[in-house]
């Protein structure tokens, strides 16, 4: 979708606030904890950032990052029937879980974190349409759905350098699919995107529906 | 099950912020009571994670990987091939490192991480992000104008080095690997941890410093 988290080479921001700390307040951190320690049972990580994704605009360039992070963890929540709208408001359950969830003590969250590791390569079946080395144009398609194409490489040409094999397809992903396509890292010259006098480069990892021969 | 109706969920989003008090903390604070109070979580595990991304999780983890692939050449041949699995020798494994790719600096190659979208980092092996990583200026700039956004760092690269940015669009993460600085030859694995810095591995510092 053309929202307004696709932020790539858009312009109008001033500096980066460079010592900016990991958290500036307590709820920022506790926010992090709570999004990695509140089971939420269905979805997919593609239709977890869609729901951020849309966020009103405005919204989305006003609110802090964990304050997005916030509601899109309660959104999803209510979506999925864990809370309602009615218990985030009043603060009130409805009901609770018995018997409730066990405290975890360092080892335990030491362990939760190393089992968060999640691998998203998908064995395929057929063949991968592309090879290191070859061109190819990123597609110029808009969708209204999810997508992890920025609109900053569509129409442009650049090259395959690497081939990753089949991974989770994240635009079929965040509708419920759990669908592979074979993933490239393809670099574009900064010269062709924005018209920079510069050697330099930039690299996006694009999966193959993105992507066409020139 | 999740309804994946995206009108749906930016209609939850439009309710929660209309009727949720407006300060950021009373809404975490929110989340955080109701969580507690359903039984969903506990309270103490909550101070458990804030307390192990503080002590526990952070860039010194990175700034392990990175001594020991300056140290250690079949580390760093496995590190560069795979560097997820690399990365399972210190038990670094987690959230958002499976498929993690190290990147190595030369000195004719500067890599730059960078997630548009949203904010793709690997948390597990470099701890939370700092702020800026996950700012809209950032995530605009540094594609379009990585030169300009380095000089805010204080990193003035000649036209001679190219700069590769890494914009984190699917599953893969990337960890830079800095240059080992001269002048270290001997140097223990321990004593080169304390050199790397965070910025060094996402790409805003460049030149490490010797201490």
């Amino acid at each position: 979708m053309d929202g307004p988290h696709d932020l790539g080479g858009k312009d109008g921001f001033g500096p980066v606030a460079v010592d900016a700390p990991p958290f500036a307040e307590d709820w920022e951190a506790r926010q992090w904890a709570l999004s990695k320690n509140i089971p939420l049972p269905g979805g997919t990580i593609d239709f977890w950032r869609h729901g951020i994704e849309n966020m009103d605009p405005a919204t989305y360039l006003a609110l802090p990052y964990f304050e997005k992070w916030c509601l899109n963890e309660i959104a999803h929540r209510i979506d999925q029937g864990v809370f309602t709208l009615d218990e985030i408001l009043t603060g009130q359950p409805e009901s609770r879980q018995d018997p409730p969830a066990k405290p975890l003590d360092m080892d335990g969250a030491l362990a939760r974190l190393r089992a968060n590791a999640q691998d998203f390569s998908v064995t395929m079946d057929k063949p991968a349409a592309f090879n290191t080395g070859d061109r190819v144009v990123a597609q110029n398609i808009p969708t209204a759905g999810h997508t992890r194409l920025p609109a900053y490489a569509r129409g442009h040409t650049g090259t395959v350098i690497a081939h990753h094999g089949g991974h989770l397809f994240a635009d079929a992903g965040a509708a419920g699919e759990h669908r592979g396509e074979h993933l490239y890292t393809v670099e574009f010259t900064a010269r062709q995107l924005w018209g920079s006098d510069t050697a330099d480069t930039i690299c996006l990892d694009l999966w193959e529906p993105y992507l066409a021969a020139p | 099950m999740s309804s994946h109706d995206a009108k749906k969920l930016g209609q939850l989003h439009r309710d929660l912020h209309t009727h949720m008090p407006s300060d950021p903390a009373l809404r975490v604070k929110a989340l955080e009571s109701l969580a507690v109070e359903k039984g969903l979580v506990a309270q103490d595990t909550i101070d458990t994670w804030v307390e192990m991304y503080r002590d526990r999780v952070g860039p010194m983890r990175g700034a392990q990987v990175v001594a020991r692939a300056w140290t250690d050449d079949a580390f760093r041949t496995r590190l560069l091939n795979d560097a997820g699995q690399a990365i399972k020798d210190f038990g670094f494994e987690g959230h958002a490192s499976e498929h993690l790719k190290a990147v190595e600096n030369t000195p004719g190659t500067h890599n730059l991480v960078v997630c548009t979208l949203c904010s793709c980092y690997p948390f597990s092996v470099l701890g939370m992000s700092p702020a800026w990583y996950r700012s809209a200026a950032y995530r605009a700039r540094v594609v379009k104008d990585p030169r300009a956004v380095l000089a805010e760092f204080g990193l003035t690269l000649p036209d001679t080095v190219k700069i590769r940015v890494w914009d984190s669009t699917a599953e893969l993460r990337y960890l830079v690997v800095p240059e080992r600085p001269a002048g270290t030859q001997g140097w223990s694995e321990d004593r080169l941890t304390e050199i790397v810095t965070r910025d060094a591995m996402i790409g805003t510092d460049r030149d490490l410093k010797i201490t």
